[in-house]
């Protein structure tokens, strides 16, 4: 989990210049591109049932192993004759739903406490803190497993499964309580910042409510720092969600990113490793497009997360 | 398309000398009258006669497609064939198998039934010894049975308490002579003695060991050096081994056995091509394509492989009849005519394996072209599902509990859209190895992938499909038809009754639908090319001397004898 | 003075982390749903021998007391080594026992991943921060950036497969130990240390090269340049080593996040380090192993987040000096 490590701690690390990869500010060609990429990943995996594609769980015997461009299949067959295309855009559903759920969660639970404890201080910063700390010192991966085994571990007395829905809230929910301590963080250290603005203490003065002062004066100053990691985050999860599906614990019924790679392993040395490569690929120009803009949003606000 | 070849120019030099090499005694054969072949890739089963006689000494790594983390606490064991393959590597069986599947002496001297096979009477060799030194004699083997069958204080049985329910009791009668007398005729009694390799004798001290899955005793041909669980387990040579090889050797010829668990077979099939692995055994239920490959390579001889479709195990789905849906023949039966099983063979398998008709594979006892099995009626299968719904008032869906295996949960998935097809609601979950089992006695299933079978005497089998409190039957069918022909069998003398009434038994079971058939399997051991020896089981003549191999047992769903690998030196 | 007290204070609040974080380890078993002792050893109960086996492990876990009480059992035992076990009918395979072997081995993982990391991260910061703005340091950063958005699972099945199956170049799983043979254990550990150390490089190559910009714009760099030191003195002898400090940390709390978060990479080699015991713990539904290997996988965390903590300030000039002037 290298981006999750390198957000925490370059938290408490000195000043720096946060690091622009296009040398600019502004969005840019490049920022336009990955904003595309998204739309279009998004608004395929929203709108897939509605859209002209195979079914996903239907096997096709004669694309079996094949690659791209067999028999009209764009994206070719998977292991059992399974539309790639279909299989990849249903995947990003069941992904980005799981990510984005967690992060989202992350954010409002995250975000919650971070604004408290960076405005009200104290005591109550402490002991935030030390919450946050306390989950950040589990390895975000291992964390997630964990949770994922033990919550989404069947009843021994019932029947041997679990359902779909049941597992993906688990999902999200493990994913999500993984995020809230860095985003607690991060929005901490923005709000220590900025509550020491000149207008915010004149808000004080002039005896405004403190939720007031928070929501009005400082939320949105600190939200390009929430959501620059919000999409790294994002990110993060996407790649977690394939983690865990690599490990057996991941989302089995329907197909998902992770689960496609899984299943494709093996279909690496029988000559079909589209299997594998075609959701890396998603995979991949997703969270490159995702840490571009994060990146773009953190140069663009300035955001130094250099408050210990 | 096959795999590519190791770096070329590596393995270029080392064929070139190595052909060189076949060809010189190619020629030396031929002008010595003999007339040997070049090509050092086999087929079906058996040994390759061209690799010369075997040498001692070196090492191999096995690998097996799981752990057995409970370890080979034998009578207490309920082992898979990764399990067998180890617990052959350090323990003996009283009895083994030959090549029309017949029980044969191995540990034991004899094994002889009085007139009505109600006694048996096993004689030990002399002069054997446990790998701590203490001696094989008739009170250690007493105590091993017992402990099978239950009746030993201190372990307890699972499965082969019911498999030995019909022993009545065990004597001692003489320093090497053990009687063992049953509640009635059991004319196969010698073939469980052999249980598909899994009733070794064990030591006294393992016997009455806290840790008796760990501390492995046993008389077989490699000692246990290093247990690092899902990683390896390390044995050496017992040096003190009882058995020679037809030429006077004293067996095992290796030096050392290493094995290593790895569930997926690639990475087998890798290691193997990357040398870290030297063998492993493989098995068409789960990866008919890798065995097409492999056969590629042993093709060209990369690799040398044994591979065997005799005495086969079959894969199927098992049903749960003791609850619904599966409780009505009516929902069994559309399940099993629902699926396009040539279709799913073709596409998963490339077709390698045979179609199963029945649990009795062709050449054993019991098989027989017409068992009844229905073919693919999709039609038939649709109003099937709606009789259901109209009788019972209720939707045909259930889950299918499937083995933690890529390729089995694929078939699975495969066959769920043809079960959907005919108006099934079907969702898979699934279960890890280790779990398997707990889960098909508890009943905790509706479906289950399983595998079983494998074809010696169907006697075997018995407790298996016995109803009547039977836990072990994990159907949990109480079906009196079934119940007569299983008695029959086990009680009944002349052969050709027998075959009979094992091809009705099919029959009925088939009627039934308690299993729907998936493929025999075909179990194949690649090898690198300078390991050898392959071998399912040999027979031992007299004073433990190994036959010359024409009486060799093909199958290899068994696992094959450590004893007789040899690696080139 | 001022530094034993800043070292007082980290000592509290490190014993409190630990406090909370094994708090929470063993909270976990209380997550899992059902009876865990059924989990445990799913095993139907149908005989004395399994019913008596099932209470015993029941009071071994303390099943039956309240919370408090089953932590401060747990941390007893766990203090003294007994980690709990696997769980069979007839017995049980201590954690301890096999957490000994696997530590060692994911250990030498990530401390193979981080020097190779920074030995190839260290010459690229410094050289794209000396022509930053070059197309060469554009084309790097992007690669960089490029290479963080792999994940670390496709690596490890691209590698395994095309290096170590198809060229057949080196091992794709299992381990060797460095005692038994070095070369081999060498060549086993190759592929599992590139693929964890692709990320990192990325990560600290820019961090190296962020600080050293900085760096390079200061005073002490101007004059050293003036009075004629060639170039490269200037980049390795005086701006690296005040710019390097944020990498050397980063990739020191690295080593204690990769101890787990390198569980996929370890699984897809077949590494028989601390995440795959991990892994295997779950496929085998033994929560009081994963809860073990959660605990120890914090602790070691933990613990080298503070070291480097202390080391950071201990060494850091700035911190330093500020205390010292106030």
């Amino acid at each position: 989990m290298s981006i999750e490590t390198i957000t925490t701690d370059v938290a408490t690390a000195p000043a720096s210049e946060p690091v622009e990869v296009s040398g600019t500010r502004k969005l840019g060609p490049l920022g336009w591109v990955c904003i595309s990429w998204l739309v279009a990943i998004v608004g395929a995996a929203v709108l897939a049932p509605i859209l002209p594609l195979d079914d996903p769980s239907e096997s096709f015997g004669e694309i079996a192993r094949q690659g791209p461009g067999a028999s009209g299949h764009i994206l070719g067959g998977d292991s059992i004759g399974r539309d790639m295309l279909s299989r990849v855009i249903f995947g990003a559903r069941t992904s980005l739903l799981i990510a984005v759920g967690a992060v989202l969660l992350g954010l409002l639970v995250g975000g919650f406490f971070g604004l408290l404890a960076g405005y009200v201080r104290g005591r109550v910063d402490t002991v935030l803190t030390t919450l946050f700390n306390v989950f950040l010192s589990i390895p975000a991966l291992v964390l997630a497993l964990s949770l994922v085994a033990v919550l989404a571990s069947p009843d021994p007395a019932g029947q041997d499964s679990i359902s779909h829905t049941r597992r993906v809230v688990v999902l999200i929910l493990a994913l999500g309580i993984v995020t809230v301590p860095i985003l607690g963080r991060i929005t901490r250290a923005s709000t220590l910042s900025w509550a020491e603005r000149e207008f915010v203490k004149a808000a004080e003065v002039s005896g405004a409510r403190p939720s007031r002062i928070i929501f009005r004066e400082v939320l949105p100053n600190v939200l390009p720092a929430m959501m620059s990691i919000a999409l790294l985050g994002i990110a993060v999860a996407i790649v977690a969600e394939g983690s865990l599906a690599l490990l057996g614990v991941g989302v089995q019924e329907e197909p998902t990113w992770g689960n496609i790679i899984a299943g494709g392993r093996r279909e690496l040395s029988n000559d079909a490793p589209h299997i594998v490569f075609v959701p890396s690929a998603a995979i991949f120009f997703t969270v490159l497009s995702l840490n571009y803009l994060g990146d773009v949003i953190r140069a663009r606000f300035d955001v130094r997360e250099a408050v210990l | 398309m096959g795999r590519r070849k190791r770096n070329p120019s590596g393995t270029t030099s080392r064929w070139t000398i190595r052909a060189a090499l076949v060809l010189v005694f190619a020629l030396v054969a031929v002008a010595c009258g003999g007339g040997g072949s070049s090509s050092e890739s086999d087929g079906g089963g058996g040994t390759d006669e061209d690799a010369g006689p075997p040498q001692m000494g070196g090492k191999v790594v096995y690998g097996l497609e799981a752990e057995t983390t409970d370890g080979w606490c034998l009578p207490e064991g309920q082992l898979a064939i990764s399990g067998i393959q180890v617990a052959r590597s350090i323990y003996d069986t009283l009895t083994t198998v030959n090549d029309e599947g017949e029980a044969v002496p191995f540990l034991a001297q004899s094994v002889e039934p009085n007139d009505d096979y109600t006694e048996w009477t096993i004689e030990l060799r002399e002069g054997i010894k446990f790998h701590d030194g203490s001696d094989l004699d008739a009170e250690v083997v007493k105590n091993n049975l017992d402990a099978y069958r239950g009746k030993y204080t201190g372990r307890n049985s699972v499965l082969f308490l019911f498999v030995l329910q019909d022993i009545a009791d065990v004597t001692v009668e003489g320093p090497l002579t053990v009687k063992v007398t049953t509640s009635r005729p059991w004319v196969a009694f010698d073939s469980f003695l052999f249980s598909s390799g899994r009733m070794g004798m064990v030591a006294q001290a393992q016997l009455d060991s806290d840790a008796c899955g760990r501390e492995l005793v046993g008389t077989g041909p490699f000692k246990l050096v290093d247990w690092r669980v899902n990683s390896s387990m390390k044995l050496e040579r017992n040096p003190d081994y009882w058995r020679t090889d037809a030429d006077g050797n004293q067996l095992p010829y290796l030096d050392e056995l290493e094995y290593q668990p790895t569930p997926e077979a690639t990475q087998l099939q890798n290691g193997l091509d990357a040398g870290s692995v030297d063998a492993f055994h493989v098995s068409s239920n789960t990866n008919a394509l890798i065995i097409e490959d492999l056969r590629e390579q042993a093709d060209s001889g990369d690799i040398s492989m044994t591979e065997s479709g005799d005495f086969a195990e079959a894969g199927f789905l098992m049903l749960n009849v003791t609850k619904p849906p599966f409780d009505n023949p009516i929902a069994r039966e559309a399940a099993a005519i629902a699926v396009d099983r040539e279709e799913q063979n073709n596409v998963l398998n490339n077709g390698i394996p045979e179609l199963a008709n029945g649990p009795f594979a062709e050449g054993a006892l019991g098989y027989t072209e017409d068992s009844g099995y229905p073919e693919y009626d999709p039609d038939r299968a649709k109003d099937l599902v709606t009789q259901y719904e109209e009788e019972t008032g209720e939707q045909l869906e259930f889950t299918i509990s499937a083995v933690q295996d890529t390729a089995v949960l694929q078939a699975v998935e495969f066959a769920k859209q043809y079960y959907e097809d005919a108006g099934m609601t079907v969702s898979v979950t699934s279960v890890e190895q280790s779990a398997l089992i707990t889960t098909a006695i508890e009943k905790n299933y509706q479906g289950i992938t399983w595998r079983n079978y494998p074809g010696q005497d169907p006697d075997n089998l018995y407790v298996w499909w016995y109803g009547a409190g039977n836990p072990v039957n994990f159907m949990g069918f109480d079906d009196p038809e079934v119940n007569e022909l299983l008695d029959q069998g086990r009680t009944t003398t002349d052969a050709a009754e027998r075959q009979q009434i094992y091809e009705d038994l099919n029959k009925e079971l088939n009627k039934e639908f308690y299993q729907l058939w998936a493929s025999w399997t075909i179990w194949a051991v690649p090898a690198a090319s300078d390991v050898h020896g392959m071998v399912g089981a040999r027979p031992v003549g007299e004073d433990g001397v190994s036959t010359d191999g024409s009486s060799d047992y093909p199958g290899l769903a068994l696992g094959v004898d450590p004893a007789l690998i040899w690696r080139e030196q | 003075m001022n530094l034993a007290r800043e070292l007082g204070k980290r000592v509290l609040a490190l014993a409190v982390v630990l406090f909370l974080v094994t708090l929470f380890t063993s909270f976990l078993l209380t997550l899992v749903p059902g009876d865990p002792v059924d989990t445990l050893v799913p095993v139907p109960d149908e005989n004395e021998i399994i019913l008596e086996r099932k209470a015993q492990i029941r009071e071994r876990l303390n099943l039956d007391e309240p919370f408090p009480i089953q932590y401060a059992a747990w941390l007893g035992d766990f203090v003294t080594g007994d980690m709990g076990s696997y769980y069979r009918v007839t017995d049980e395979d201590p954690v301890f026992d096999r957490a000994k072997e696997a530590l060692p081995v994911s250990l030498q993982l990530v401390l193979y991943s981080q020097i190779l990391a920074l030995v190839i991260a260290v010459p690229m910061g410094v050289l794209t921060a000396y022509r930053a703005g070059t197309r060469f340091d554009r084309a790097t950063n992007a690669s960089a950036f490029g290479l963080l958005a792999l994940p670390n699972f496709v690596l490890a099945l691209v590698l395994a497969y095309y290096v170590g199956v198809w060229l057949g170049w080196l091992p794709v799983d299992g381990y060797v130990n460095f005692a038994d043979d070095p070369g081999e254990h060498l060549r086993h550990m190759v592929l599992p240390t590139v693929t964890l150390a692709a990320s990192q490089i990325a990560i600290y190559m820019r961090l190296l090269r962020s600080d050293m910009v900085a760096t390079l714009q200061e005073d002490f760099i101007q004059m050293a340049r003036s009075k004629g030191i060639s170039d490269r003195r200037v980049l390795w002898r005086h701006a690296l080593r005040p710019s390097s400090l944020t990498v050397l940390t980063v990739a020191g709390l690295n080593v204690g996040a990769l101890i787990g978060g390198a569980v996929v990479v370890e699984v897809i080699f077949r590494l028989p380090g601390i995440g795959t015991e991990l892994a295997q713990a779950i496929l085998q539904r033994q929560y009081v192993a994963l809860q073990s290997f959660v605990a120890i996988i914090a602790i070691v965390y933990v613990l080298v987040n503070f070291a480097v903590d202390i080391l950071y300030t201990v060494i850091d000039p700035r911190i330093r000096h500020a205390r010292a002037g106030g």
